[in-house]
């Protein structure tokens, strides 16, 4: 192989390294976007035999919002193998033991039947908060669109933005808020 | 790819090296023909043999054409080509037309390319025109430059306007046309 093949070569397989920010996301819909990226599924040149995966890097994995009423009900069950092993920990149990761990399961869980997922997993990296090791950051040259728009609380609104804000109406003069 | 296929040879679709567009080299070089004489699963092979083979042979010199009796053994015929390939072919109970037939595709073909398994089902020299593709085709070059995280390129830009969004638009247009849209009734 010549010279110029060869660095073709190392610029088509190259790995890119992308970030999500899991903030106010769905895990389990995030999971099947970020399972795109970890498989190399979005690119042209994929083919199921060929390791053309990146690296994903996903962050603020503690600011996941699960659905309705789901950090209460949804379980995720472990067996220990030994009789009366079985346990289930409830969501919420789980993510205030591991705040990665819910994000992790799912992205696995996205990847069913597929017998290469446990080492496409590791090139899944999980964060719980913004800090991410200045080493793994200065690899990451994208940055994964999210599923949800992230909601802007009230109270972080700055107070110019909020005064002119157009009202439909003004509070009369002598109306008490409650 | 199942596991069948898994001891095949890989290989790739290829073009048949222009043979024929000059001169045409027969690719097929020696073809054994084996049967026996009484049974009747070389029925058909026989038949061949008594109507057929020595036209065979006058029409293709540069093929050797062994015959080979054998007692109470199956009909067959092994096929050998320049490449080096060999080919054996089982001709129990075929008719002699079909015998003729199989004998057509053992002439004409170059080596063995039924066992190979396709790794692609195309193939090309030039695989493309405008240089293949990188992780950097089409990208933004925005991108270079920015600091990551960042939520311009992280959040989603694809949904649909909120009312809210549409409300402080047209209010916003409203107060830039404001004087032109102040029209008394007459």
């Amino acid at each position: 192989m010549s010279a110029a093949k060869r660095v073709q070569q190392w610029a088509t397989f190259a790995r890119t390294w992308h970030i999500f920010d899991c903030k106010w996301q769905d895990p389990y819909e995030s999971a099947n976007v970020i399972k795109k990226y970890l498989m190399g599924l979005h690119k042209p040149i994929y083919h199921p035999m060929n390791d053309c995966g990146d690296v994903v890097v996903c962050i603020n994995s503690r600011e996941i919002a699960l659905r309705g009423d789901e950090w209460r009900k949804r379980a995720y069950f472990h067996h220990t193998g030994y009789p009366g092993g079985a346990s289930w920990t409830l969501a919420w149990e789980l993510h205030n033991k591991d705040p990665t761990m819910i994000i992790k399961k799912a992205v696995y869980r996205a990847m069913k039947g597929n017998l290469q997922r446990r080492h496409t997993m590791e090139r899944l990296l999980i964060y719980p908060g913004e800090t991410v090791p200045e080493d793994v950051l200065q690899n990451v040259t994208s940055q994964i669109r999210q599923n949800r728009l992230v909601p802007t609380r009230l109270d972080h609104i700055p107070e110019e933005v909020s005064k002119g804000y157009p009202k439909v109406m003004d509070y009369p003069e002598d109306y008490i808020l409650k | 790819m199942s596991a069948k296929n898994i001891f095949l040879k890989p290989g790739f679709v290829r073009a048949p090296l222009q043979n024929g567009v000059g001169r045409y080299v027969c690719q097929l070089q020696r073809i054994v023909l084996k049967f026996c004489k009484s049974n009747g699963s070389s029925r058909g092979l026989r038949d061949y043999i008594e109507q057929d083979l020595v036209d065979f042979a006058k029409e293709n010199p540069g093929v050797v054409v062994y015959l080979k009796p054998r007692r109470h053994r199956g009909p067959v015929v092994v096929a050998e080509y320049l490449n080096g390939d060999r080919v054996w072919m089982n001709m129990h109970n075929k008719t002699h037309s079909e015998i003729t037939k199989w004998i057509d595709v053992l002439r004409t073909q170059q080596g063995d390319n039924s066992t190979t398994r396709l790794r692609k089902y195309q193939y090309t020299d030039h695989p493309s025109i405008q240089g293949p593709w990188t992780p950097f085709t089409f990208k933004n070059p925005a991108l270079n430059t920015a600091e990551l995280p960042n939520q311009a390129y992280g959040a989603n830009d694809r949904l649909p306007m909120s009312a809210t969004e549409q409300l402080r638009l047209m209010f916003e247009a409203q107060k830039l046309g404001k004087n032109e849209e102040l029209k008394t009734a007459e």
